[in-house]
């Protein structure tokens, strides 16, 4: 073989060897995380977290502070490239899913979290922000996030639920 | 848009009591402009005014986000979802993330 | 007002397709759209080219800029090899090119035609050659592609490509799958044009030495030493399997009665 054809071979290779591999440790990591999310949401059921901007009826509150939880987040190689692929086409771009899904839910653990550990039982008017973040190369490439925010009020009662 | 349980964005359902509630509920989707659409509208922003593909576009995504949303609530016991928050985030180039959600209660 | 602790269905929120099945339809389905999209851009490129007179490409590309390449500009060589070009040319009257022979360093043995008239010719090849006969083939293969203008219809599929591959430069892997794909694909396309090269390099061997003879030993030796040499790769990545051409070109001196024995020429001094 000619090294002019290994080269290409190599340049064919690469991106296909990192394309299976971000694949593989990528589906990895998310199946990971989500059952991770699910026993930890299985933990604070109990914990009321609501978008009521006021006291639900019949609660009376004796202190309050704000919470907040956030995460930052970004696609696997693979789901990148076949997410820039999608861009050519159009239509529902279904690699970011689960990923803005886990980042939600781990937004909105990581606010009630902050709230059981200082003690209050239940958070009101949760608010939930997006935003991306720009990379850090001014040509579009390089690394870029999406940030997800979770706040709210967090009451303690005076009566707190058993 | 039309939902098979009630939804508002106050905090309360005109007319009816809140007897329960359950938790929060979201829904997302996530949709690309294909450069058919990306090229009309690159036309039509040479002379302003609404451009219609992605009017649709968002109108479409909003309405699914809306639609798991509901679908979370079905799947809590719900028939009402309560203060309905819209979201709309760029994740991408050319991607945007339609974001709805609110409470899930139970009404009389 | 009583809470219930509850929390919603998991997966609502992420669709059930497999990804691997989303990629598969979108990098088949994408790659059938640009390899048409390739095709008949070429297509396009190719017509257009080939309505410009070789006239005009003669004048616009006569004043062609060679600091950008890397050629020896007073070798020796030059003045034999620039001397049997135009002995060969003059068999083909109705040429509208005035050639021009540059010498390029280089070990591989390789010969290129580009727009304008201009031959470029590696050392490597000089090097390699063993009679007149042999280095007039080549040549004359070169001035087959000019008369079948393949040279234009190759910068063609170049700039196609160029453009091609800066349209879609936004992400690095598909860039270097993009430039991988169409370099093979230029270069298969090319087959048909070389062997028609051949066969009026050869036509041009006959009218100038009056035999074939010896005309084709030099793609014989490289047959012979394709394997495991490198510096022959790169002829015959642009150029068409030797066993092939040989005997293309037989068949042809046969069909036309072309006489295969004689002497075979020296080369010039300049050049042994």
């Amino acid at each position: 073989m000619s090294p002019e054809s290994i080269e290409v071979l190599i340049s064919l290779l690469f991106p296909l060897v990192l394309l299976i591999g971000t694949y593989l440790i990528g589906t990895l990591l998310e199946r990971r995380h989500f059952t991770d999310l699910r026993a930890r949401e299985e933990h604070f059921r109990g914990f009321p977290a609501i978008t009521f901007e006021n006291l639900p009826a019949g609660w009376e509150a004796t202190s309050s502070d704000v919470v907040q939880g956030s995460v930052v987040v970004s696609l696997d190689y693979f789901k990148r490239f076949i997410a820039a692929l999608r861009a050519l086409v159009g239509g529902r771009v279904k690699s970011y899913e689960p990923l803005l899904d886990r980042a939600r839910r781990e937004a909105n653990l990581r606010m009630i979290e902050d709230a059981t550990s200082r003690g209050f039982h239940a958070v009101i008017n949760v608010r939930l922000e997006t935003s991306r973040m720009a990379s850090a190369r001014g040509d579009g490439k390089g690394t870029a996030g999406i940030e997800i925010l979770a706040y709210g009020t967090a009451i303690r009662l005076a009566s707190p639920p058993s | 848009m039309q939902f098979p349980i009630i939804v508002t964005n106050t905090e309360t359902v005109p007319g009816r009591q809140i007897v329960e509630f359950y938790g929060v509920v979201t829904g997302n989707s996530v949709r690309a402009k294909h450069v058919g659409r990306d090229i009309m509208a690159g036309l039509k922003n040479l002379v302003g005014g609404e451009l219609k593909g992605y009017t649709e576009l968002l109108q479409e995504s909003r309405q699914e986000a809306a639609g798991r949303m509901v679908e979370q609530a079905q799947s809590m016991g719900a028939n009402a979802v309560v203060n309905l928050r819209f979201a709309t985030s760029s994740i991408a180039q050319g991607a945007a993330e339609l974001f709805a959600y609110g409470t899930a209660v139970r009404v009389e | 007002m009583r809470f219930t602790p509850r929390l919603p269905r998991d997966g609502i929120n992420v669709s059930q397709e497999h990804p691997l099945k989303e990629a598969t339809v979108l990098i088949v389905g994408l790659g059938a759209v640009f390899a048409l999209l390739f095709i008949l851009l070429v297509w396009l490129v190719d017509i257009v080219l080939l309505l410009v007179p070789a006239e005009a490409e003669a004048r616009v590309f006569s004043s062609w800029d060679l600091s950008s390449l890397e050629v020896l500009s007073d070798d020796s060589r030059q003045a034999p090899v620039q001397e049997l070009v135009e002995r060969l040319a003059a068999h083909w009257p109705e040429s509208p090119y005035e050639f021009r022979v540059e010498i390029m360093p280089g070990d591989e043995a390789n010969a290129m035609a580009l727009p304008g008239g201009l031959i470029l010719v590696t050392e490597g090849l000089l090097d390699q050659v063993e009679t007149e006969n042999e280095l007039a083939l080549v040549m004359g293969h070169e001035l087959g592609h000019f008369k079948h203008r393949d040279h234009i219809r190759r910068l063609g599929r170049v700039t196609v490509l160029t453009i091609g591959a800066a349209v879609v430069s936004s992400s690095a892997a598909r860039v270097s799958l993009a430039d991988t794909v169409g370099n093979l694909a230029t270069r298969s396309f090319g087959r048909d044009d070389e062997r028609e090269a051949d066969r009026f390099g050869l036509e041009l061997v006959q009218a100038e030495f009056g035999h074939v003879a010896g005309a084709w030993k030099f793609f014989e030796r490289l047959d012979a030493s394709a394997l495991g040499i490198d510096r022959v790769a790169a002829y015959l990545s642009t150029h068409p399997g030797n066993r092939d051409r040989i005997d293309d070109l037989r068949a042809l001196a046969a069909a036309r009665g072309w006489p295969l024995d004689g002497e075979p020429v020296s080369l010039a001094l300049g050049l042994r």
